[in-house]
């Protein structure tokens, strides 16, 4: 594992430890298959040892091979780092707070959206409360003040607050139309569809689409529609040509069974052939779905199975917060996170045919290793694909605690680079 | 013991660390009532916000407002199937309406009164409608016409014996009677903002929905009382057809005076009057005949009190908070322990192709309605595609 940063975050036992259960997991790897442990490399990140995880909030930037990486204390304070694909290094950009000039009681919590590529290489995210006190305390002046829209500038490294979203709420996605430079969001925890023009400073709220769970991912096609999902898991199109919603009449495939609260949220994962004009999803309920957008109206989905099959497990229950496509026409995905795991404190990589339709397991990870991932549709111009992931790490290393919901356990996030083709270490 | 051991520490490891858990009661549910593109009966998106409510027997009732250029509709719901059993295009009765959000006013022959506000403010006139509600169930809407031209219909009563309605016009604010008999209309000003109130208004950028009266109510004597702007009661005497502007004005926060403006009414079994201020969210109660006004308190933080309702476990139920905050469902029981906050409700919502039932949680609640026995509370919401959440109260 190569460490690109000055910041030593684990202690050495730790490290010898992590490097045995590495060793292991890749062993495991190479023993199925020519993909082996020369083809991931985890990045860690310097400057920020409170940080403790990044959520979906990687993106890639074509227009300087760039990948960029919020990470976050889940407390108040984010860091941006951008990785430079073509001189493989990663820097610290600064604190969110401190680059956008925000005050005291405008605090954010992470960054929960992608970061997407504007036209002209500038990148687009936005804030997200992502705590008990946005959770809890909402509109009290002890609550969330609301999410910011923002554009970063690598040109001049200037960090542009584009203004809140809804009073209150957070935003956890965004996506971007290229060519109009628009940009749609999604609220939390109101399931709110906001449509933002920077260039007239004009926000448009199209409404409420889900409720109790809101979905984490909205996604784009190449003419720029923005595509989400309503509380039914049926695909919702913004279409910029007529400037309105559309809803898809039937909703995505779900494995009988799958409950309501795994409908109600969606997706979790896409990936984008473009070439090909597929858009590649992963829903709540485990299931591989490719999607065939047009222009105008909601385009045809195609079932293509589960994520996996674990014997004795649900088809529906396993949790893919992740999506990447290869330049070999495959996709790549790492199963587990949020307690949710298709073996016992084990992610698994996957590898998913998208000929046969078949998934294979090519690495496995002890929760020390990998607990989670995030990231989608994040690829460099030579076909390495990454991921936001994280780590267990044991209380004594003076880590803080995580979320309840990831168990309390300290993490440490890096970022995976991964190319099933050619070396990455 | 290990095992107990170890489960404990699990418990303890993997607490939530919730500070609120969500209303349940038994037997709450969700009917969905808005859905776009579906063979399903359901309204479609921006044309079903909930202004509207009433249970009548089985059926509940809603009038609904719809966004700029589009037009509202009359639904039903029932009670006992769960689903929504009828749906009427208002627009195919009285065209170019966008909201009915005077509530619904029953008195005799199971016939509901409303109003409607025309889309174009300015550019059509708000109508009076008469909805016929089945022996079991379907609707049937009639036009009762245009009672002040110009003007649409924001707020809207009846008497008891269901002879004559009441209402505010928009944008306006004038009060006027309809006879149903003889559709005569008499028109008063005295409830009309003066020249020195629209300074007033203007200067705080406020518009006639922040400052008219909202809701009706008709008191033990025949008065019709409701807000007065600046942030003042009066009462109509149906007798010498003379309006009384009450001295004591409306509870107000320090300084926030002008966004006095009673948005909803209820009367308890004793006839005891409790009414909501918009401006601040206090819960008022009125003495109809002296127009003394106790301030109750606020439940929620927020501004806004946009329904009330009484249940027949003595307790009021009301709609606290609205945008840009989170409703929340409030109730209060005077002798017992005043104020209690449920925050947003949140019910399984079941419907063909949901049978496994979603978690629907109220954000925006505009409308709250009793059935006749009071065993269920209903609650319309105020969202571009808008359901009904229900729960049951027990004796």
């Amino acid at each position: 594992m190569k460490r690109l940063g000055p910041e030593n975050v684990c202690s050495s036992a730790y490290n010898i430890i992590l490097v045995i259960l590495f060793c292991l997991a890749a062993y495991s790897g190479s023993a199925q298959d020519s993909v082996s442990a020369k083809n991931i490399r985890f990045i860690d990140y310097y400057g920020f040892p409170e940080g403790s995880s990044a959520w979906d909030d990687i993106g890639y930037n074509p227009k300087d091979n760039t990948v960029y990486v919020g990470i976050t204390d889940h407390r108040d304070k984010v860091a941006l780092y951008i990785y430079d694909a073509s001189k493989d290094s990663i820097k610290l950009k600064g604190f969110i707070s401190d680059l956008a000039k925000l005050r005291p009681y405008q605090w954010q919590a992470k960054i929960h959206t992608k970061f997407v590529a504007g036209s002209n290489g500038d990148m687009y995210f936005a804030t997200d409360g992502g705590e008990s006190r946005e959770e809890y305390l909402m509109e009290n002046p002890k609550g969330y003040s609301g999410g910011f829209m923002m554009k970063w500038s690598p040109s001049d490294e200037k960090l542009t607050n584009l203004g809140v979203g809804l009073q209150y709420e957070s935003i956890k996605d965004i996506d971007i139309d290229t060519a109009t430079g628009r940009i749609y969001s999604i609220s939390y925890p109101q399931v709110h569809f906001l449509v933002y023009d920077p260039k007239a400073n004009k926000l448009k709220d199209y409404g409420r689409l889900g409720s109790g769970h809101v979905p984490r991912m909205m996604f784009t096609d190449k003419w720029g529609n923005c595509y989400y999902v309503d509380w039914r898991q049926r695909l919702v199109k913004y279409e910029k040509g007529t400037d309105k919603l559309i809803f898809a009449e039937k909703s995505l495939p779900a494995f009988a069974g799958t409950p309501g609260e795994h409908i109600i949220t969606g997706i979790t994962a896409f990936a984008k052939d473009n070439k090909n004009g597929v858009i590649y999803l992963i829903t709540y309920g485990a299931k591989v779905i490719a999607f065939y957008p047009q222009e105008n109206g909601i385009g045809k989905t195609e079932d293509l199975g589960g994520v996996i099959d674990v014997p004795g497990k649900p088809k529906w229950n396993y949790y893919v917060p992740n999506l990447n496509l290869g330049n070999n026409g495959k996709l790549y995905y790492i199963i587990g996170g949020h307690g949710n795991y298709a073996k016992k404190d084990q992610s698994l990589f996957v590898e998913f045919d998208l000929k046969t339709k078949t998934p294979k397991v090519i690495f496995e990870y002890a929760s020390t290793v990998l607990v989670e991932a995030t990231g989608c549709d994040t690829k460099d111009k030579d076909g390495n694909m990454y991921f936001a992931g994280k780590r267990n790490v044991p209380r004594s290393s003076g880590k803080k605690g995580n979320l309840a919901e990831l168990g309390d356990r300290p993490t440490v996030p890096f970022l995976i680079k991964f190319n099933p083709d050619k070396k990455v270490q | 013991m290990k095992v107990a051991i170890a489960v404990l520490f699990l418990l303890c490891v993997f607490r939530l660390p919730a500070q609120y858990e969500f209303f349940a009661p038994k037997e709450a549910f969700a009917i969905e009532v808005s859905l776009d593109n579906t063979s399903l009966k359901r309204l479609p998106i921006y044309r079903n916000s909930i202004s509207s409510l009433i249970v009548s027997g089985d059926q509940i009732i809603g009038g609904t407002t719809a966004d700029e250029k589009l037009t509202p509709f009359i639904f039903a719901a029932s009670l006992s199937k769960r689903e929504v059993t009828g749906i009427i295009d208002l627009n195919e009765i009285v065209p170019g309406q966008r909201s009915i959000s005077t509530g619904f006013t029953k008195r005799k022959n199971n016939i509901l009164y409303a109003g409607t506000l025309p889309d174009k403010e300015g550019k059509g006139e708000g109508h009076l409608i008469a909805i016929t509600i089945g022996l079991t169930e379907g609707l049937s809407i009639k036009d009762l016409g245009i009672p002040i031209p110009g003007e649409g219909i924001f707020a809207l009563t009846a008497d008891a014996k269901g002879n004559i309605l009441y209402g505010i016009s928009y944008p306006t604010g004038m009060f006027f009677t309809y006879s149903i008999a003889t559709k005569s209309v008499k028109t008063f000003k005295d409830i009309s903002p003066s020249r020195k109130d629209l300074r007033l208004f203007s200067e705080y950028l406020m518009n006639p929905e922040d400052y008219l009266c909202k809701a009706l109510m008709e008191g033990p004597n025949g008065q019709i009382l409701g807000s007065a702007p600046v942030n003042k009661l009066f009462s109509f005497d149906p007798v010498t057809q003379k309006i009384k502007i009450f001295k004591a004005e409306l509870p107000e926060v320090w300084g926030r005076r002008s966004l006095g403006q009673i948005e909803c009414w209820a009367k308890s079994k004793s006839g005891t009057l409790y009414a909501g201020n918009a401006g601040d969210g206090q819960l008022m109660e009125i003495n109809p005949v002296t127009g003394e006004i106790r301030n109750v308190g606020k439940p929620v933080m927020m501004p806004r009190l946009r329904g009330l309702t009484f249940a027949n476990d003595g307790r009021l139920y009301g709609i606290a908070g609205a945008l840009p905050g989170y409703a929340h469902l409030f109730s209060y029981a005077p002798n017992k322990e005043g104020f209690k906050d449920y925050g947003n409700p949140q019910f399984k919502m079941t419907a063909p192709g949901i049978e496994q039932g979603i978690d629907w949680r109220g954000f925006q609640l505009g409308t709250i309605a009793s059935s006749e026995d009071g065993k269920y509370v209903v609650m319309g919401e105020d969202e571009a595609l808008s359901q009904l959440l229900i729960f049951t109260v027990g004796q």
